[in-house]
């Protein structure tokens, strides 16, 4: 059942919080249908408080929905079975911050029912992975944000899931950090996995999801493939490299001669992005 | 990368969850400093056995005790309630809980866990105070048997008889097994009184309204009895504040079923029946008050 059902699947899901007697009921999700499958980069993305995490908790068991129903891999979200394929890194994590960075991976290692020497192996991997080597040792509670972040990746990914669960992976983190996390997703889409993630930087989402949902006020308003979400249908693109002033002359020329309305809207030099540029001045510093 | 061999589901992986749950608890809590406690109570028993030495040698003995195991329940309720009080609302507060349980870990394996760990961690703590207490009442005794044998024999009465019956005075009064059943009978207390502090902490919306409570609901739990004859009695009181002592006394715990303390320090001696009948009612309300905090806890909302 599990191998032909999709990695998620959400349907007219409806999550109303009960009120107090002084505030009513509040609808956070509103009728919410949508299917991640399998191997694919899906992002959820949405104003604060458009009902993301509360359908990523319901997604995850740790709400029940008011209405319709969530599942994963085929197995209902209520049963404690579903979360056995699922790596969950939530927003601003924090770990008990007592334990190293090992010991954190270990402690979630066993919860998942890994043991012994497998347990340690996987631990250190998943450390590599991650790049936190030099912290394995170092108390949780003296992590930056960066690393804590990297360290609620690891531990998502401590019994070799299916699915990944980001919420606002990249949250706080500065330009490098987030590159890495950003990294480490496309690398784990090459691997196979299937990962679900919710973010505010519409940009990284671009760059990384397969398909996006857009939710507002609780309910899913848009959802598809992210190309055929972003492409203008009416406009072309078409880049050159080393073009000359002639050529480009050319070009608009031939567009005016072709009639059929067809109109060159604009030409000069691309531009890169403000975070692209970041990075690459700081990697120059160091 | 090595691949993850995950142990099926089965008792025994549900057994290790639990301790490793119990474990991290029980750590985390010993680096909260929560046993800063266990020093204090060592300093309290070293002090209260010397610093006495004026009163006759039986009371001093009973003081010991009574001052130790006073401070041993004091100690262990408030570690009970101060510990289940902060857990469950910090794990939340940290999203420890949601990484936690987003892994296959129902919610009554997270509870079992937590209130193992203060288990532990309160069971811990007793038996490294008992273990002093019982080291200077040992020593105190063989001090005061001492002082007692100069002091026939300064007087002359020192008779066979006479020493054997002081022997006997000594004996009923330093360490015995009884002593030892007392103790016993605080961790049961202070276990029934944590895990009714875990049902507060399941509905309560902050750390402060759980201790509160737990505190007035442990003053109320001694005082059982004046509830059911309140309820018993119709002549001494109206019938809505005879409803509201049964509603009372149903809620909350009988914790004076516990108390052996006086009784040991008085030279009691603690039956087998006694000791199992505590037992079965500790694991009684330890039970009944998990079965509710998991109905509580599997619904709430996180």
């Amino acid at each position: 059942m599990s191998e032909t059902s999709p990695a998620v699947s959400v349907r007219h899901l409806t999550k109303v919080f009960k009120g107090t007697l002084v505030k009513g009921s509040f609808t956070a999700v509103k009728d919410v249908s949508f299917e991640v499958q399998s191997g694919e980069v899906y992002g959820l993305i949405g104003p604060n408080g458009s009902g993301k995490s509360t359908t990523m908790k319901a997604i995850l068991g740790l709400l029940a929905p008011t209405k319709g129903e969530t599942s994963i891999f085929g197995k209902s979200s209520t049963e404690v079975a579903s979360r056995r394929d699922v790596g969950f890194l939530p927003e601003n994590p924090y770990f008990y911050k007592h334990l190293t960075g090992l010991e954190t991976l270990l402690f979630y290692g066993r919860l998942c029912g890994l043991g012994g020497q497998n347990l340690k192996d996987r631990a250190q991997d998943m450390l590599k992975l991650t790049g936190l080597e030099s912290a394995a040792d170092r108390r949780v509670g003296g992590f930056s944000k960066g690393m804590l972040q990297r360290l609620g990746l690891a531990q998502a990914l401590i019994h070799d899931p299916r699915l990944l669960v980001l919420d606002e992976p990249t949250a706080g983190v500065d330009p490098a950090g987030s590159r890495k996390i950003r990294d480490l997703i496309l690398e784990m889409k090459q691997r196979g996995l299937t990962v679900l993630v919710t973010s505010h930087l519409l940009e990284q989402m671009q760059e990384v999801c397969d398909r996006v949902g857009i939710m507002a006020h609780g309910k899913m308003v848009r959802e598809g493939r992210l190309d055929d979400l972003t492409a203008v249908e009416n406009q072309t693109e078409i880049t050159l490299e080393n073009a000359s002033a002639d050529l480009l002359a050319q070009i608009e020329q031939l567009v005016k001669a072709s009639g059929g309305g067809a109109k060159l809207l604009s030409s000069g030099k691309p531009r890169t992005t403000l975070e692209r540029l970041f990075l690459e001045a700081t990697d120059e510093k160091s | 990368m090595t691949p993850a061999t995950i142990q099926p589901s089965g008792i025994a992986l549900k057994i290790a969850r639990v301790w490793t749950l119990a474990l991290a608890t029980m750590t985390q809590l010993v680096r909260m400093k929560i046993l800063f406690f266990l020093v204090l109570f060592c300093v309290l028993v070293v002090g209260a056995g010397f610093a006495f030495s004026v009163i006759n040698p039986e009371q001093q003995l009973g003081l010991i005790k009574t001052v130790s195991l006073g401070a041993l329940q004091i100690f262990s309720i408030v570690i009970g309630i101060v510990s289940t009080a902060l857990l469950l609302p910090k794990d939340m507060e940290d999203r420890t809980l949601y990484t936690i349980l987003s892994k296959p870990v129902p919610r009554f394996d997270y509870l079992v866990g937590k209130l193992l760990g203060v288990l532990m961690l309160i069971g811990g703590g007793l038996f490294i105070m008992d273990l002093v207490l019982s080291l200077v009442i040992y020593t105190r005794q063989g001090m005061v048997m001492q002082d007692a044998l100069r002091a026939l024999e300064f007087s002359g009465r020192a008779t066979p008889e006479t020493i054997a019956q002081y022997q006997a005075v000594v004996a009923k009064q330093g360490l015995t097994w009884d002593m030892h059943w007392a103790v016993f009978a605080i961790f049961l207390k202070a276990s029934v009184v944590t895990t009714m502090a875990l049902v507060l902490s399941c509905i309560a919306s902050s750390t402060l309204f759980t201790i509160v409570v737990s505190f007035c609901a442990v003053i109320i739990g001694h005082g059982e009895h004046l509830l059911r004859e309140f309820f018993f009695h119709p002549y001494l009181s109206a019938n809505a504040e005879r409803a509201a002592s049964l509603g009372l006394a149903i809620v909350f715990p009988d914790l004076a079923q516990f108390d052996i303390v006086d009784g040991v320090v008085n030279g009691a001696s603690v039956s087998w029946a006694a000791v199992l009948d505590m037992t079965g009612m500790a694991a009684l309300y330890v039970v009944g008050y998990m079965s509710i905090a998991h109905l509580l806890f599997v619904e709430k909302e996180l």
